[in-house]
């Protein structure tokens, strides 16, 4: 288990490095942003989505 | 005693979520539960001889109270000026700001030597920040006045009188732990208890195991394209030259920057200064740690109704864990004093 | 001394102790009657390199009025004897595993690098007053060598040559005390193989922090960053095969010279043959990723279990999370039947009422306090300052009172056990 869920985060949406939340280093700057903008995607679907506990929201990974 | 009894704006019948910014005030009369409590505290004649009167109602508004230590430093006056010499605070049932502003409250008091008692539900961020006063439990809401406000009451009676006030009568939060310098080297003892568990002991040890509180999920937010969301991150991202000094370890403060018509984060206009990790990565690229090109972008694009116009910050390296509950309480009141639906926080 | 006879995995290995009471500079470094005289000139021939523009070497004793601060490394004077090589093995020449088994030690002495290196967190040993009593490196006679940095030299380059020159001069130290009689021998045994027995077989897992520049620890001279969990016979870590670069929280660091003389090593060796055997030592790194702390942890209880542990006490390194690494390993040998001792400081804020562990095990349940980080105390100022002339977490000159949190005093929540803080419940 997480640290995120074992502190009890309700919504939880898994990256990539700790120095780097929002970001991979490496991938090139335009892959990078494509990464950050699928990673804030995630995020507005977890913020629009009822939970009860700890849930995690994996980006997904689909065909572009 | 002379007794005060701080509540906030619902329960004193100031508003509701409406008047959550309002300032401290003395009632010209008790409000609300205060006159319950008032009636608790009357001596049952058995026990105590000391009559007890609750003197005044001191309310104020839940954003407020939590937003800024000062405001409870303030009540607290207000309390003496009207001749307080012990605090009740509560019950705040599982109201994170009201429960972080009777914490705050009743840890100044006991601070300065003031008998002062708070009541909440264990889990309220609340419970951590009393400090040396004592907290009892309370009920999750106030459907559970009537016995939230017995015990409180209860309990309040054996702080006047100097007694302990235990489990048994409801306490909560931790006994607070002290370092002491003991006979035995942690090494030897570490052996001991090794060799104690094998021998069949699996009950002993010097800290007891931990218990992080559950956090009750916000609802949803209807429509993100109608919604303000915010960024927070506790990657401690400062302006250049951290002209706030933000800690880079345990952080006991955190930070806030304007947004407003800011586009991107240029790489030499902010930095990481959290010591928990290399910054190189964060300090080419910002966006690593606050993704604002993005959130931008989302903004333009009527994905999400605005972007807030700050961010919050502060350092998530060590961070004592009843700093970082304030913290959260903290941020949450100020966002949603500002009308801010969602955040999304970028964790190190 | 017999060091012809190629050494066996199964012989004991012995300490030659010599102690020290004093610790002087001159002319030429010498060893006599419990006093060391650090030659200055040799002392600086000892931490030549290119990315050093200049060094200063100090010597200050317990109980004087000095304040180190911006520590680095310590390491504690050890040598097989003049020219013969072979401690800190990997670091100043390639590990030779047929070395003698004998150290001499300097017990009682220390050096160390004090000055500015990035992400160098700040701290301080006080060499007398309150802070001294919990620091080990205020109850040693330290040599404190402050640097400066060429300038086309990087940080990483002086961080190496720190390194390099401090175990240079650590076994230059050493080497003076070669030809005395030594003050006390230790002999001990290695751990005991796996095998039937009446006693129990404990050992110790500990966890090297390895977060990347400035915050690493090193093996045979090598980062320990992206290994697996190692069984390693404790006379390597005695001849300084562990040498530590991690400079997060001062109270949290494990230092060379804690690794040298590894406390719960010590009480494991001390009590073999008496109330248990000992197992035997398994390091591994603190990755900080969770799904990597999640695998090393699974590796390192495997590990345990082919060793034949009965039960293992674990040691951290770090902060909040490193908490994680050791809480996952506890629960993982108790899941195998490995009784498991967590060691711990406590993070239970300024008024011991937080929750004393950021990430606590969720089955194991037996754990040791080695104090609370947040505990304060008060330091008179002090007459001399070696490191620096600030403090900027107190925002005042190096020299002036100030209040503190005990983590900012080096080695004081001793995480490898040698310390004597505890947190417990205040008594009702």
């Amino acid at each position: 288990m997480s640290i995120a869920e074992q502190v009890g985060a309700p919504r939880i949406v898994p990256t990539r490095g700790i120095p780097y939340p929002a970001g991979d280093p490496e991938l090139d700057p335009e892959e990078e942003r494509a990464w950050r903008r699928r990673l804030l995607e995630t995020a507005l679907r977890a913020v629009s989505t009822p939970v009860k506990r700890p849930t995690i929201f994996d980006v997904e990974e689909s065909a572009s | 005693m002379r007794v005060v009894h701080y509540l906030n704006q619902f329960q004193a019948g100031v508003g509701g979520e409406d008047a959550a910014s309002t300032p401290p005030q003395v009632h010209d009369e008790l409000v609300g539960p205060s006159r319950l409590l008032a009636r608790l505290l009357e001596p049952g004649g058995e026990q105590s001889g000391d009559a007890h009167e609750v003197v005044a109602s001191i309310s104020c508004g839940d954003d407020h109270a939590a937003s800024d230590p000062g405001v409870m430093t303030e009540v607290l006056r207000l309390a003496r000026e009207v001749g307080a010499e012990m605090i009740v605070a509560g019950p705040a049932f599982g109201s994170g700001r009201y429960g972080l502003a009777c914490g705050r409250l009743v840890a100044g008091a006991a601070a300065e030597g003031m008998p002062a008692i708070a009541g909440m539900h264990p889990d309220n961020p609340g419970v951590d920040q009393a400090g040396g006063a004592v907290v009892v439990a309370a009920g999750a809401s106030t459907r559970e006045m009537r016995p939230s406000m017995e015990r409180l009451a209860a309990a309040a009676l054996k702080v006047a009188a100097g007694e302990p006030v235990t489990a048994e009568d409801g306490r909560v939060g931790r006994i607070p732990r002290r370092t002491t310098t003991v006979e035995q080297p942690a090494a030897v003892r570490a052996v001991d208890l090794a060799l104690a568990r094998l021998a069949g002991d699996r009950d002993a040890t010097e800290i007891p195991a931990g218990l992080f509180d559950v956090v009750s999920p916000a609802g949803p937010v209807e429509d993100p394209a109608e919604a303000t969301i915010a960024l927070v991150t506790e990657g401690a991202l400062v302006p250049a030259g951290n002209p706030d000094r933000l800690e880079a370890a345990r952080a006991t403060r955190w930070v806030h920057y304007p947004l407003d018509g800011v586009t991107a984060l240029a790489a030499g206009d902010y930095e990481s200064v959290h010591g928990g990790f290399s910054p190189a990565a964060a300090n080419a690229d910002p966006h690593r740690i606050l993704p604002l090109d993005v959130a931008r972008e989302l903004e333009e694009q009527g994905r999400i109704g605005a972007l807030h116009h700050e961010y919050l910050a502060t350092a998530g390296n060590g961070t004592a864990v009843a700093n970082a509950r304030r913290f959260g309480v903290e941020w949450a009141a100020r966002l949603h004093g500002s009308g801010v639906q969602a955040a999304i926080l970028t964790a190190t | 001394m017999d060091t012809t006879t190629p050494a066996t995995g199964d012989a004991p290995s012995s300490l030659l102790v010599h102690a020290v009471e004093q610790v002087v500079l001159g002319d030429r470094t010498a060893y006599r009657g419990g006093q060391l005289t650090v030659g200055v000139e040799q002392a600086h021939d000892a931490l030549a390199d290119p990315a050093l523009s200049s060094v200063r070497v100090h010597a200050t004793n317990p109980g004087d009025p000095v304040r180190i601060v911006k520590l680095l490394d310590v390491v504690e004077p050890r040598t097989k004897g003049p020219g013969r090589g072979g401690v800190f093995p990997g670091f100043l020449a390639p590990p030779r595993p047929d070395r003698p088994r004998q150290t001499h030690v300097l017990r009682g002495a220390a050096v160390m690098a004090a000055g500015a290196l990035p992400r160098n967190q700040e701290g301080i040993v006080d060499m007398s007053g309150p802070a001294a009593e919990v620091s080990p490196y205020a109850a040693t006679s330290n040599v404190v060598v402050e640097f400066a940095r060429t300038d086309d030299a990087s940080w990483e380059d002086v961080d190496v040559a720190l390194r390099r020159g401090l175990l240079r001069l650590a076994v230059h130290l050493a080497d003076a005390a070669a030809e005395a009689d030594p003050d006390d021998v230790e002999e001990w045994a290695p751990p005991a193989r796996p095998g039937p027995g009446d006693l129990p077989r404990v050992g110790v897992v500990t966890n090297l922090q390895t977060q990347g520049s400035f915050k690493d620890v090193y093996v045979y001279g090598r980062s320990f960053a992206t290994s697996l969990p190692t069984l390693i016979d404790p006379f390597e870590v005695d001849d300084g095969a562990i040498v530590g670069g991690q400079f997060g929280h001062p109270g949290l660091r494990n230092s060379t010279y804690v690794h040298q003389n590894h406390p719960v090593v010590a009480e494991l060796r001390r009590r073999h043959g008496h109330d248990l055997s000992f197992a035997g030592l398994v390091i591994c790194p603190e990755p900080v990723d969770q799904h990597a702390k999640d695998h090393i942890s699974a590796h390192a209880a495997r590990l345990c279990i082919a060793a034949g542990f009965d039960a293992a006490v674990v040691t951290k390194e770090g902060g909040g999370n490193a908490d994680a690494d050791a809480s996952l390993k506890m629960d993982r040998l108790e899941d195998a039947g490995i009784a498991a001792v967590g060691m711990f400081a406590e993070f239970a804020g300024p008024d011991g009422t937080g929750p004393p562990l950021v990430f606590p095990p969720r089955r194991a349940t037996a754990m040791v306090s080695t104090g609370n980080y947040d505990e304060r105390l008060q330091l008179p100022a002090m007459e001399r300052t070696l490191g620096g002339d600030r403090v900027d977490i107190a925002d005042a000159d190096a020299d002036a009172a100030m209040e503190l949190p005990v983590a900012t005093i080096h080695g004081s929540l001793n995480l490898l056990g040698g310390g004597r803080l505890r947190a417990q419940e205040e008594a009702a």
